[in-house]
C-alpha cells in the first residue's frame, strides 16, 4: 500500500469526514431526557422482536449442528456395544 | 491549540484514543478489540513476571512450574491468570473474526490481513507457552506438532530435527521455545500497532455496512466509557474463572512430569486449537491433513482478496449468506468437539464431512460478496 501524505494523518479527523449540506437535524438534549424512558415497556418488547427475527438463521444451523452431535454419541455409544462388536467384529 | 493536540508524542495517544472519529451505532461486538489488547497486556505482564521465576530446562522446568505455586508470593494466581488468559486471548479473537466475517470487515485488506497474521502468530505463541511447565502433554503435542514438519516433501525430515535440536524433542527444544515464546508476544504487539493504523486510516466499520461519514461521535467518552465498561464486566468473568475454575480448562496428563516412554491415551490440544486438530485428523493422508491444517486458517486470506471492489460484503443484507454464516458457527463447535474426542468410527466420519463443509462454507461465504457485486452490477 503506497501511504499518501494526507493518509500520514491518521486518517479523516472531524471537519473532514463528509460533504453534507441542507441537511437539518433535530435532536434531544441529553440533559433534557429520561436515560432510561421506557426502557422495559418499550425496551423489553423490542429486544425479543429483534431476538425473533435472527432466530430462523441462528437456530437452525446450530440445532442441526446439535442433531449431529448427539446422533453421533448414541451411536459411538451403539458401536461399542457387545452384540454389535460381535456381528461387526471389535477392537481397533 | 491544546496541550493534547500538539505534543508530538500525546497528539498520537490523542487520534486513538480521545479525538478518534467513531461510528455512534457500534455494538457491543466492536468491544471484542479493545478486550484482546487488554487480555494482550495481561499476559504480557502476567507472562514476564513468571518469566522471572520459570526455569527453561527440561530437567527443572517442571518443578520450578510447582515452585511457582508454593514459593513465590500469589505464583498460583499469576499461573492460573496467564493460563486462563490464553483462553480468553482465543475466545476474544473468535469473536473479533466472527464479528469481521459477519459484517465483512474484510473490505479492509490491509487490516484484515494483519489481524489473520497476528492470529497465526497467536497460535504460534500459545503452542509454544504450552510446551513450557514440561508435563506429558506439553511433552506429546510438542512431538505430535513438529512430527507435522516432516510431511513437508524432501526438507521434511531435516527440517524437524532442526526445529528439535536434536533426534527427538528435548531440552534444546524447550530452551528455544521459551525463547521464541517470550520473543513473539511482542512481534504480536507490533502487529496489533500496524493494524489499528491501518483500521484508523479508514476509520471503524459499523452493524449497518454503510458509510458512517455521517454520523460520528468522538472515541472519548463514548467509547472509552464503553470499553471500561466491558472491561469491568470481563474483569469479573475472568476471575470467576480464574479463582473458581482454574484448571477446568487444564488436561489432567499435564500434571504429570513428560515421559519420553509413555504416550498418553488421548493426545489433544488446548480446546482453542480443537477444530484445526480434527481438521488434521480427519484426512487420511498425512501431507493432505497437514495442508488441511494449514488451510484451515490461511483460508481466511481469501477474503481479503479484490475486497475493495465489493459493494456489497458481509452478511448483514443477504439471508442466505447470514444461514451460511450461522452454519460455519455450527461446524466450527461440532469440529472443536470432534477434535475431543478418539479417532475411530463413527467420529471420524462425522469429522471429515464437517471438514468438507467447514471449507465449503468458508469459499461461499468468500465468494457470495462477490458474485452479489456482479450481480447487482450486471442488473
Amino acid at each position: 500500500v503506497i501511504l499518501l501524505t494526507n493518509q500520514l494523518k491518521m486518517g479523516k479527523g472531524f471537519g473532514n469526514l463528509a460533504y453534507v449540506r441542507n441537511q437539518i437535524w433535530f435532536t434531544l438534549s441529553p440533559y433534557e431526557q429520561r436515560p432510561f424512558a421506557k426502557a422495559i415497556k418499550t425496551g423489553l418488547p423490542n429486544t425479543l422482536r429483534r431476538i425473533t427475527e435472527e432466530a430462523p438463521y441462528v437456530l437452525p444451523p446450530l440445532l442441526l449442528g446439535y442433531a449431529i452431535y448427539s446422533w453421533t454419541t448414541s451411536e459411538a455409544h451403539r458401536r461399542s456395544r457387545k452384540e454389535y462388536q460381535a456381528i461387526h467384529g471389535g477392537g481397533h | 491549540m491544546t496541550f493534547r493536540k500538539s505534543h508530538p508524542l500525546i497528539k498520537i495517544v490523542n487520534s486513538t484514543l480521545v479525538d478518534l472519529p467513531s461510528p455512534a451505532n457500534l455494538s457491543v461486538n466492536w468491544n471484542y478489540g479493545s478486550l484482546l489488547g487488554l487480555v494482550l497486556v495481561i499476559q504480557l505482564v502476567s507472562g514476564i513476571v513468571l518469566a522471572t521465576r520459570f526455569s527453561g530446562h527440561s530437567d527443572i522446568s517442571f518443578d520450578s512450574v510447582i515452585s511457582i505455586y508454593q514459593d513465590s508470593n500469589y505464583g498460583w494466581l499469576l499461573r492460573l491468570v496467564h493460563s486462563t488468559g490464553a483462553s480468553f486471548f482465543f475466545l476474544f479473537i473468535y469473536l473479533h473474526i466472527g464479528r469481521g466475517l459477519y459484517y465483512g470487515s474484510y473490505i479492509y485488506p490491509e487490516v484484515w490481513n494483519i489481524g489473520v497474521l497476528i492470529y497465526l502468530i497467536l497460535m504460534g505463541t500459545a503452542f509454544l507457552g504450552y510446551v513450557l511447565p514440561w508435563g506429558q502433554m506439553s511433552y506429546w503435542a510438542a512431538t505430535v506438532i513438529t512430527n507435522l514438519l516432516s510431511a513437508i516433501p524432501w526438507l521434511g525430515s531435516i527440517l524437524v530435527e532442526w526445529v528439535w535440536g536434536g533426534f527427538a524433542v528435548g531440552n534444546p527444544t524447550l530452551t528455544r521455545f521459551f525463547a521464541l515464546h517470550y520473543l513473539l508476544p511482542f512481534v504480536v504487539t507490533a502487529l496489533v500497532i500496524l493494524h489499528i493504523f491501518y483500521l484508523h486510516l479508514y476509520g471503524s466499520s459499523n452493524p449497518l455496512g454503510v458509510s458512517s461519514n455521517t454520523n460520528k461521535v468522538s472515541f472519548h467518552y463514548y467509547y472509552s466509557v464503553k470499553d471500561l465498561y466491558v472491561y469491568f464486566v470481563f474483569f469479573f468473568i475472568f476471575m470467576f474463572f480464574t479463582l473458581k475454575y482454574g484448571y477446568s480448562f487444564m488436561d489432567a496428563e499435564n500434571f504429570i512430569p513428560a515421559n519420553p516412554l509413555v504416550t498418553p491415551t488421548h493426545i489433544q490440544p488446548e480446546w482453542y486449537f480443537l477444530f484445526a486438530y480434527a481438521i488434521l485428523r480427519s484426512i487420511p493422508n498425512k501431507l493432505g491433513g497437514v495442508l488441511g491444517l494449514v488451510l484451515a486458517v490461511m483460508v481466511l486470506f481469501l477474503f481479503s482478496i479484490s475486497s475493495t471492489q465489493l459493494l456489497f460484503s458481509g452478511t448483514i443484507y443477504s439471508p442466505l449468506a447470514r444461514l451460511t454464516f450461522w452454519s460455519l458457527v455450527s461446524v466450527f463447535f461440532l469440529l472443536t468437539w470432534l477434535g475431543s474426542c478418539p479417532a475411530e468410527s463413527p467420529y471420524t466420519e462425522v469429522a471429515l464431512a464437517s471438514t468438507i463443509a467447514y471449507f465449503s462454507l468458508m469459499v461461499i461465504m468468500c465468494v457470495w460478496p462477490h458474485v452479489s457485486t456482479y450481480l447487482y452490477l450486471k442488473s
